[in-house]
C-alpha cells in the first residue's frame, strides 16, 4: 500500500460549501478509507496557505496521491495539480471532487447534501488510487489573435496586442469599426469628446500592419483549441485563419423602452432614448419634435433597469452619463430647467461623484421615485400654453404625488445583452449568466478569462459597463494574450488514447470513428497505432473497440468504473 | 420515508459538465439523487459504464453531451448516439426498463435546462421505483 499513500482535502469555500455540507464530518468518514493518510478540511483550499499545506502533508507524510474536494475541476484542477508539482509529485495523481457547483450550491437539506458531498469524494479516492503518472505535452501557441467586435473594447485589444508586434485578425458585423461610442458626444466624467478616444484609434487600426480588419463578416464556427483555433470566414471568398487565443468583444444592445407602458415611448413623440439624445448633442441642437428649444427637460433614470418586469441588474454607465447631460444642457440651454428623476443615484467611480456634485449646481431638481412599484407616468399635456408633456410620480424623498412638466423627456435606457449572445457562447464554447451576458472564470481570481482555455470576454458583451471598464477590460484581456504568446508554447492535456498492441485485432474500428484522424494502420504488425500528436483523447475510439486494446490516458476503462464503485459502495 | 432513487450521471467536460457548473454559479436547486461522472466527451461513454453502473444497484443512468454539431471533438455525440440506441435495445432484452436510460443533449449555457433535466429524470425513475439489477446482471 506504500504508492497508495492518499491525502483528502474538503474545502470549506468559506461558507460556500461549509454552509450546506458538514465538511468535518466528510474529512472524518474518509479517514476510515483504504490508503487514506491524511484527511482534513479548511476554509479555503485554493488560497495559499491551502496549497502550501498540501505540499507540507505531501513532504510531511510522504504522500503520493491527493483528492481535494472543493470547488468545480473547471475552476481550479490546474491550481491543485501544480501544488502537486511543486511538492515533486506528478500532477495526475490527483483527482476533484466537485462538491460547490454539484452539492452545496444546487441543494439545501444538509443531511442530503453531505451524503452527497461524502459518495462523491470517495468516489474520487476510490479512482485516484488507480491514476498513473503522465508526462507533459505541450504545443506552439499561434502568435496570432483573433477579436471579435469592433467597438471600444475589441478596438483597444486588438491594438494592444498588435503594438505588441503581434498579428490580429479584427472582425465586425457591421460596415464600420466603431460600435456603440462612435454615436456619443461627450464621455463622463471629464467630458471629452468621444470622438477623440474612437476615431484615433480607427486611423491606427487601419494603418497597422500587424491588424487585418474583417467588417461585415460572422464567426460561424470555431475548431481547434488555446494555441491553435482555426476558423473559415465567408467573406466574399473562403478565408481560413489560424490563430492562437480568441478576444470577445461583442458589446450589448441598447434595451428598447416601447415595453414600459407608462413611458408612452413610439407614441409620445417628445419621449426620447438617451441614445436619440446623443444624436441631438452630437448635431449640436436639442429642440422638441416640433424645433422648438425645449424649457423643461426631464431625464428619467433606470429605464429597463433594476425592474423586476424588464431586467434586474444595473446598468451602470446611465447614472453617470445622466449627470453628464445636465452639465451639457446647463451649457446649450442655461435658462432650460432640468427634472432629473431618479431611483438611486449611482455615480459611482473616479470623477463621478463630483460629476454629481458639480450637476447638482446647476438649474436641475433631483427627485427620486420608486422604481420598483411607481414608474412616472408620462402623458401628454391638456393645457396649451404649458409644456406638451406632463410626468406624475410619487416623490419617494417628499412623500408627495407630484406633477412635473416637460417639453423633452429623456429616457435612460439600460443595456441588454445581444440577441444572438446565446449562439455567440455555443460558437466558443463559453458559458452565458441569465441574462445572456457571458461570463467570466471568476469574477475576482480571473475576471476577463472564460473556463474555455485561450478565449476572453472584454467589454459590454460580459456585463454593462462604460467606456472606462471596457478599456480596463480589454487591456486586461491584451496581456492575458500576450502573456500566453510570450511563452510560445502551450501545456495540453496529455490524456490522449493508446494501443495496447498484443490485444489489438486490426479490425481498424477505432481508425473510423477517430475525428482528426489520429490512428493509422501499421500493415506490418496488423495492428492500430495513435498518433499523440494528433490525438486529443476525447476517447470516442476506446469505447468503440471491441477487443479492449485502446486505453484512454487517465479516463481509463478501470478508472472511470472505480469511481463508480467508490460512489455507489459504503466504504 | 420515501425513496430516493440511486442516479449516475455521465456529462461530458465541454458542454454538459459546463451546463453543470452554470446551474451551480446560477443557484439553480435541483434533485440530490444524480452523482455525477466527468468524461472529457459523451462518445467515451462505453456501454460496460452503463450495464456495470446497473449491475451495482443504481436505478437510473443519464448520459448528457453537446448538441449535436457542437461537439468539441466534432462527433463524438453523434458516436454516442449511435451507440446508445443499439444499447436501448440490449438492455430491453436484458430486462432493463428502457426509461432508465436516458441519452440528452446539455450546452455550457443551458444550467436552467439541466436543472430540469434532472429534476425530470429523477421524477421519472421515483416513478418507475427500486431497479435492483444486481441479480439479472449478476452474470453478465
Amino acid at each position: 500500500m506504500e504508492g497508495n499513500r492518499i491525502g483528502v482535502y474538503i474545502c470549506w469555500c468559506g461558507t460556500n460549501i461549509a454552509k450546506t455540507v458538514d465538511v468535518e464530518k466528510v474529512a472524518e468518514e474518509m479517514k476510515l478509507l483504504d490508503g487514506v493518510v491524511v484527511s482534513k478540511s479548511y476554509h479555503y483550499m485554493c488560497s495559499d496557505p491551502g496549497q502550501e499545506m498540501i505540499v507540507n502533508d505531501i513532504k510531511e507524510h510522504q504522500l503520493k496521491r491527493i483528492v481535494v474536494a472543493a470547488c468545480s475541476p473547471r475552476i481550479h484542477e490546474l491550481t491543485f495539480r501544480k501544488a502537486l508539482e511543486n511538492a515533486g509529485l506528478n500532477p495526475y495523481m490527483f483527482q476533484m471532487a466537485n462538491i460547490r457547483e454539484q452539492v452545496s450550491w444546487v441543494h439545501s437539506d444538509r443531511e442530503f447534501a453531505t451524503q452527497k458531498a461524502i459518495q462523491l469524494v470517495r468516489g474520487a479516492i476510490h479512482r485516484v488510487r488507480l491514476h498513473e503518472p503522465l508526462e507533459k505535452r505541450s504545443v506552439e501557441v499561434d502568435p496570432a489573435t483573433l477579436v471579435v467586435g469592433g467597438g471600444i473594447s475589441g478596438i483597444t485589444a486588438a491594438l494592444t496586442i498588435a503594438n505588441a508586434g503581434k498579428k490580429v485578425y479584427l472582425i465586425e458585423k457591421s460596415d464600420k469599426l466603431g460600435g456603440h461610442i462612435a454615436n456619443i458626444d461627450l464621455l463622463f466624467p471629464n467630458l471629452q469628446q468621444a470622438s477623440h478616444v474612437i476615431q484615433s484609434k480607427i486611423e491606427k487600426i487601419r494603418e497597422h500592419p500587424n491588424i487585418e480588419v474583417f467588417l461585415e463578416s460572422e464567426i460561424e464556427k470555431i475548431y481547434g483549441f488555446i494555441g491553435n483555433f482555426e476558423t473559415n470566414l465567408n467573406h466574399g471568398i473562403d478565408k481560413k485563419l489560424k490563430f492562437g487565443n480568441i478576444v470577445i468583444a461583442t458589446g450589448m444592445k441598447p434595451f428598447v423602452p416601447d415595453v414600459v407602458q407608462s413611458y408612452g415611448y413610439g407614441k409620445l413623440p417628445n419621449v426620447i432614448t438617451s441614445l436619440e439624445f446623443e444624436k441631438m448633442l452630437m448635431e449640436g441642437s436639442i429642440k422638441t419634435k416640433a424645433g422648438f428649444e425645449p424649457k423643461h427637460i426631464a431625464i428619467i433614470h433606470c429605464v429597463g433597469s433594476r425592474n423586476s418586469k424588464t431586467n434586474d441588474y444595473c446598468s451602470r454607465s446611465c447614472c453617470s452619463t445622466a449627470l453628464k447631460y445636465i452639465h451639457q444642457i446647463n451649457s446649450a440651454l442655461p435658462e432650460a430647467n432640468v427634472f432629473d428623476i431618479y431611483a438611486d443615484m449611482r455615480s459611482f467611480g473616479k470623477g463621478c461623484e463630483e460629476l454629481y456634485t458639480t450637476a447638482s449646481k446647476n438649474n436641475v431638481a433631483f427627485l427620486m421615485f420608486d422604481q420598483e412599484n411607481e414608474l412616472p407616468i408620462i402623458q401628454a399635456s391638456k393645457s396649451d400654453k404649458e409644456s406638451n408633456l406632463v410626468i406624475e410620480f410619487k416623490e419617494i424623498l417628499s412623500g408627495d404625488m407630484i406633477m412635473v412638466p416637460a417639453d423633452l423627456v429623456v429616457l435612460m435606457v439600460g443595456m441588454e445583452a445581444q440577441e444572438n449572445a446565446k449562439l455567440t457562447s455555443q460558437i466558443f464554447g463559453i458559458s452565458v449568466d441569465k441574462n445572456r451576458f457571458y461570463m467570466e472564470k471568476h469574477p475576482k481570481l480571473d475576471p476577463v478569462a472564460t473556463t474555455t482555455e485561450g478565449v476572453y470576454v472584454v467589454g459590454a458583451c460580459q456585463s454593462p459597463k462604460g467606456v472606462i471598464d471596457c478599456v480596463s477590460q480589454a487591456r486586461a484581456a491584451s496581456a492575458r494574450v500576450l502573456a500566453s504568446i510570450a511563452q510560445k508554447t502551450v501545456e495540453i492535456e496529455v490524456t490522449t488514447s493508446t494501443v495496447t498492441e498484443e490485444v489489438c485485432c486490426g479490425c481498424q474500428t477505432c481508425i473510423s470513428v477517430c475525428p482528426y484522424k489520429a490512428i493509422s494502420f501499421l500493415e506490418d504488425k496488423s495492428v492500430s497505432f495513435v498518433n499523440e500528436v494528433l490525438c486529443k483523447g476525447c476517447g470516442t475510439c476506446t469505447s468503440a473497440c471491441p477487443t479492449g486494446a485502446i486505453h484512454s490516458k487517465h479516463f481509463s476503462y478501470k478508472q472511470i468504473l472505480s469511481q463508480i464503485i467508490g460512489i455507489l459502495s459504503n466504504n | 420515508m420515501s425513496y430516493e432513487p440511486k442516479i449516475i450521471s455521465f456529462l461530458c467536460n465541454w458542454c454538459s459538465y459546463t451546463g453543470a457548473d452554470l446551474a451551480g454559479s446560477s443557484r439553480f436547486k435541483y434533485a440530490h439523487n444524480v452523482r455525477i461522472i466527468r468524461i472529457l466527451c459523451s462518445g467515451r461513454v462505453e456501454p460496460t459504464f452503463v450495464l456495470e453502473s446497473f449491475r451495482k444497484g443504481v436505478d437510473g443512468v443519464l448520459i448528457c453531451g453537446c448538441h449535436p454539431g457542437d461537439c468539441h471533438y466534432h462527433e463524438g455525440n453523434y458516436k454516442c448516439l449511435r451507440r446508445y440506441e443499439l444499447l436501448q435495445k440490449y438492455i430491453q432484452q436484458m430486462g432493463i426498463d428502457e426509461k432508465r436510460l436516458s441519452l440528452k443533449w446539455i450546452s455550457a449555457s443551458e444550467g436552467k435546462q439541466f436543472a430540469e433535466l434532472i429534476n425530470d429524470f429523477t421524477e421519472t425513475i421515483q416513478m418507475l421505483g427500486p431497479a435492483n439489477y444486481q441479480e439479472k446482471l449478476a452474470y453478465v
